[in-house]
């Protein structure tokens, strides 16, 4: 998989391109939207993380550029300015994802894997992980056998937590599939409904499955 | 007293002098006429003739200046009327509206001339201080998304002993909670400034309610707190349904964080003629008389010990206050310390 970053704060370029290569993504930097466009042209990439405010062309006018010349690579949008409207134009003018700054490092790679990963998708109507089966059809949820029982948006937590097993899913990212929240409410209302979840899915079984990671969000997957 | 019963006054006192001059003066024509008449008993004669003058003729005339006097005066300061109603409606968000000037140019549209210069300087104040916040909370961001990643990155770090990652981890946190200020920050500057337009779309704010009562269950567990939906009518409205949702589980957040351990959460929606009314009450220690008006300010906090111990960015009544007044709603809050505080929002359902 190879991802374009277009970023012209060097800092921030730098620590998402080693957060992508730790992910095993194959990554080419570049500054400006100009350069931005010269690169897309010459490489067929897998997806572009793409920042708004760009020196010269911005990047909502690199992305314009980019569907018109018919080029569909999904594009991620980054952007400082943070604005609800923002995000409606960005996903108006053909972007795939939209996330704002600051972001959650983590809530970046999950996006960028998120998107090119897109056709590939989980497509199976029962969804495991070791022992645990979710029927995306009946919503119902079993472990060892044992049916747990579920409301309906510990439902779609978990649905959304087994759709990328073994994968961390950032707390914003769940707030926004989950939730359906543009938002962040700052509470920890993720955080309880993880709790939740765990006591129905873990508390009774061994090997755990549902794992924080510090910092950085949740993880759904069957070894430690 | 106003203006115009003071020169009613003036006026009035005025025409009666003139009167008593005017009927003087008739009383020396008169008896002179009549001494020159008939050289007898004039005296009398001519008092009651002027009298009968004064009182036939003058004082009719008096009610008829004194009248005309109140009109002229209604009329000369009916402008100051205008203008307090006028400068009565005015507050920080149309400061960009000036008062209508008459063109005139006599003195009260040279007032409102310049009253106008100074609410455009007022507005301009304004919006530099706007403008300020604003280019802050986009300045703010780009040291915080380097902060945030870089020490994200620094987590990622296997060699980590688990002291130096508790030591990241919480450095994070604290790093997290800045962004949610700062983003906070940015949504009310751009809110002042009028950049953020709502997406209105029609709501049933019943499910709305019953989503976050739900949510707000689940908040509550951890510290035994029951919640309880009293009522939940059916209502539509047009409105914004992400920024509702966040009005409400701000207000269901608050109702669980400035409670006590096994208290009580009572939210309802109802309907009351054109306006939906939600009212959500916790128990708790409530919010003290003189700190009430303050608690929609940015960064306020009550009670600085409380406010330590419980997160939050400091933003979260002021955006709940944004989102109503942008709703054309309204919202009250009642506290009766250690008891019970009330919050009542009032949104209209328009047509």
């Amino acid at each position: 998989m190879r991802v374009l970053v277009v970023e012209d704060e060097k800092k921030t370029a730098s620590f998402v391109r080693k957060a992508l290569q730790a992910e095993g993504f194959a990554v080419d930097v570049c500054h400006d939207g100009d350069g931005a466009l010269a690169a897309a042209r010459a490489t067929a990439f897998d997806g572009i993380v793409l920042d708004i405010m760009l020196p010269g062309r911005d990047g909502l006018s690199v992305l314009r550029q980019l569907r018109e010349r018919k080029n569909a690579t999904p594009v991620l949008l980054l952007s400082a300015r943070g604005g609800v409207n923002e995000r409606v134009e960005g996903l108006n003018a053909g972007a795939d994802d939209y996330l704002p700054k600051p972001f959650e490092l983590a809530e970046l790679v999950a996006r960028v894997r998120a998107l090119t990963r897109r056709s590939g998708e989980n497509k199976s109507t029962i969804l495991r992980v070791a022992d645990l089966a979710l029927d995306t059809i009946t919503h119902q949820a079993h472990r060892g056998g044992v049916a747990i029982e579920l409301t309906a948006r510990e439902y779609r937590l978990l649905e959304f937590l087994l759709r990328s097993p073994g994968r961390l899913c950032g707390r914003m990212m769940i707030l926004e599939k989950v939730w359906d929240y543009d938002f962040d409410p700052g509470t920890n209302l993720v955080d309880v409904y993880i709790r939740r979840l765990r006591e129905k899915i873990d508390s009774n079984f061994e090997p755990k499955l549902l794992h924080t990671v510090r910092g950085a969000g949740y993880v759904l997957k069957d070894q430690p | 007293m106003t203006i115009r019963t003071r020169l009613t006054f003036w006026y009035a006192g005025i025409l009666t002098v003139s009167l008593l001059v005017i009927g003087f003066g008739t009383f020396r024509e008169i008896d002179e006429r009549l001494q020159h008449e008939h050289r007898r008993e004039p005296e009398q004669h001519a008092m009651a003739e002027a009298g009968e003058m004064v009182f036939q003729v003058g004082l009719p005339a008096v009610a008829l200046g004194l009248l005309g006097g109140w009109w002229l005066t209604r009329r000369a300061l009916s402008p100051v009327v205008g203008l307090t109603e006028a400068i009565k409606k005015i507050h920080e968000r149309n400061l960009r509206e000036p008062l209508v000037r008459t063109n005139n140019d006599d003195e009260l549209d040279r007032l409102t001339g310049v009253f106008n210069a100074m609410l455009a300087r007022l507005d301009d104040s304004f919006n530099r201080t706007r403008e300020f916040t604003l280019h802050a909370s986009h300045e703010l961001k780009t040291p915080l998304t380097i902060l945030c990643g870089e020490t994200e990155t620094a987590l990622r770090d296997e060699s980590l002993s688990p002291a130096e990652r508790e030591r990241a981890a919480s450095q994070l946190d604290e790093l997290r909670r800045l962004a949610r200020i700062v983003d906070g920050l940015t949504l009310l500057a751009k809110a002042d400034a009028g950049q953020v337009a709502l997406k209105l779309e029609p709501v049933r704010l019943d499910e709305l309610v019953r989503d976050n009562f739900a949510d707000a269950q689940i908040l509550a567990e951890p510290q035994g707190i029951q919640v309880e939906l009293a009522a939940c009518e059916e209502i539509s409205m047009a409105g914004d349904r992400h920024r509702l949702r966040q009005l409400l589980l701000n207000l269901a957040d608050n109702a669980v964080k400035y409670n006590q351990r096994e208290g009580r959460v009572t939210m309802s929606l109802r309907r009351t003629g054109d306006v939906a009314e939600f009212i959500i009450a916790n128990t708790g220690t409530g919010i003290p008389p003189e700190v009430l008006p303050r608690v929609f300010d940015r960064f306020f906090r009550g009670d600085p010990a409380h406010g330590q111990a419980v997160d939050g960015c400091g933003l979260g009544l002021s955006i709940v206050e944004w989102i109503i007044s942008a709703h054309n709603g309204s919202i009250k809050i009642v506290s009766v310390p250690a008891k019970i505080t009330t919050v009542t929002v009032r949104l209209p359902l328009g047509d």
